[in-house]
């Protein structure tokens, strides 16, 4: 006679316990990114499962500090400063949400961008050279 | 297999602020008349499908309670933009499966709560607690269209021209003054390149439709009627990585969809009303509709082949950008313009000889998902 076994206990996930997408590496601050040991999607974020294949074994990964602006946008919202976010497609195929910031390069859709810092906060500028 | 399902009656109150009414108050007016041009007792009524994204608990309940309309199931349905449109999805499809012969659906929304300001999303959504808002979404859609085709911000101010120019015409609308070119490119910037006036206003509205079956509809002898020829919902679909803005596909697939199901082709189409949040939502859909295979869609556009007196009239109501979008009341009052327009009740603005239309809405700022929701209808006139 087979015996139907207990139910499961299924257990939350903290999410909110780190979500900060600035993380520290070997290689440096990089964007965390999670990475799937089954089919190799890289996705954003401290994640615990896979969107692809719905594995759960996946590990933290430091994203590329390259990529290339998808588009952008400066917004200007009442009783705040211009601010330019992008969609920033880094060289792993993740694409990330960003603040941007311009100097010499102007900023346009496919322009190679890098990852830089101004204290804790994080941006993506037009590479040098591009 | 499954048997039609007809709009039968609609009404709504225009868009607008009105910060003195409760979501009951901007519902129960509209309901009341809805039922009565349809001939339909409370007693008649099987189940109430109620659209809204702000209303919170028990928002359909609070409207119903008040004409005494219980018993019944009420779903509240929340999808954002979606909402209104995925209550009727709901509708249609209980009385295509047999389930129900007559349904009531609600869309409602009351924005003036919030303020002002760009629309409320969910702190829970990494790229909300990164700042992201919808004129910001849609501007880098914008971005990226204009860098790829032969496109100009002229071109997106022209959406609203031709928005505005509708909803004169409309006594529903938010916005009746009709506006230049100049002074859209003029107005206040919101997220370059998109103006003030490329953005759909912020305000309040109700808009209620009664759907019923062939059988429902002959025994209350309705009069013209709207036959939903296609009723379909999507959802998003995520992407880790590039997705090409400029061609939702979320869309791209609704609409495959209802063409197949309604067995048409886009420019058999009289009318459709589609979700003109902001103007450059106009371009991109152009050719999710699948009206671009001859023509780009700024020369459609530009040639006023979708206007009144083109091919095709494109938001005639004014859409969003004109007649004012309360999230969850605008699918709803699609259908209901829909609904007039084919039925021959559309006023200044009637379509002459109007068979075929169609709404689409999408709702939903969510990272990684084009859109979460995506609805759409094809209507017939029957
Ligand atoms: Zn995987």
């Amino acid at each position: 006679m087979s015996v139907t076994p207990e139910a499961p206990v299924s257990v939350p996930i903290a999410d909110l316990e780190n979500d900060d997408l600035l993380g520290a590496f070997p290689e440096g601050r990089r964007l965390v990114g999670t990475r799937c040991a089954d089919c190799g999607q890289t996705m954003i974020g401290d994640r615990v499962v896979c969107s692809a294949c719905v594995s759960r074994d996946v590990s933290r990964v430091p994203l590329p500090a390259t990529g290339v602006l998808y588009s952008f946008t400066r917004l200007h919202l009442k009783g705040e400063a211009v601010r330019a976010v992008g969609y920033v497609d880094l060289d792993d195929n993740v694409r990330t949400l960003a603040d941007l910031r311009e100097d010499s390069i102007p900023l346009r859709p496919d322009v190679p961008v890098e990852l830089g810092f101004d204290g804790d906060d994080w941006f993506f500028t037009p590479a040098t050279g591009a | 297999m499954a048997e039609d399902a007809f709009v039968i009656s609609a009404s709504m109150i225009p868009f607008g602020k009105y910060r003195s009414s409760s979501y009951v108050g901007l519902a129960v007016s509209p309901l009341i008349d809805a039922l009565q041009r349809a001939g339909v007792q409370k007693s008649d009524v099987d189940a109430v499908y109620v659209g809204h994204s702000y209303g919170g608990m028990m928002t359909g309940q609070r409207i119903t309670k008040e004409i005494g309309l219980g018993t019944v199931p009420t779903v509240n349905v929340d999808n954002a933009c979606s909402s209104g449109a995925t209550a009727v999805h709901e509708a249609a499809t209980a009385i295509a499966q047999g389930l129900i012969d007559v349904a009531v659906v609600i869309g409602v929304e009351k924005l003036t709560q919030f303020g002002g300001g760009t629309l409320p999303l969910s702190p829970e959504d990494r790229e909300v607690r990164q700042g992201i808002v919808m004129p910001a979404v849609y501007a880098m859609r914008a971005t990226r269209y204009l860098y790829e085709n032969d496109a100009t911000v002229e071109d997106l101010a022209l959406v609203s021209v031709k928005a505005r120019r509708h909803g004169a015409l409309n006594p529903f609308a938010q916005f009746r003054k009709e506006v230049t070119v100049e002074e859209v490119l003029a107005a206040r910037p919101v997220a370059d390149p998109l103006t003030l006036l490329m953005c759909c206003p912020t305000g309040d509205g109700a808009a209620v439709v009664v759907l019923a079956s062939e059988r429902a509809r002959n025994r209350l002898g309705a009069g013209k009627s709207a036959r939903v020829a296609a009723s379909v919902l999507h959802s998003g679909q995520v992407a880790e990585g590039y997705r090409d803005m400029t061609k939702p596909e979320i869309t791209y697939q609704s609409v495959r969809d209802a063409y197949a199901e309604a067995g048409i082709e886009p420019w058999d189409l009289d009318m459709i009303e589609f979700h003109d949040a902001f103007s450059i939502a106009e371009l991109v859909y152009y050719e999710a509709f699948g009206l671009t295979e001859k023509q780009s869609a700024v020369s459609l556009l530009r040639d006023g082949r979708t206007t009144f007196g083109g091919d095709v009239v494109v938001n005639p109501s004014g859409g969003l950008l004109a007649k004012g979008h309360p999230v969850g009341a605008s699918g709803v009052a699609q259908v209901a313009e829909a609904f007039w327009q084919v039925t021959g009740q559309a006023g200044a603005r009637q379509i002459p000889d109007a068979r075929w239309a169609a709404t689409h809405v999408t709702g939903g700022g969510t990272a990684g998902l084009d859109h979460g929701a995506c609805t759409v209808h094809i209507f017939e006139a029957a």
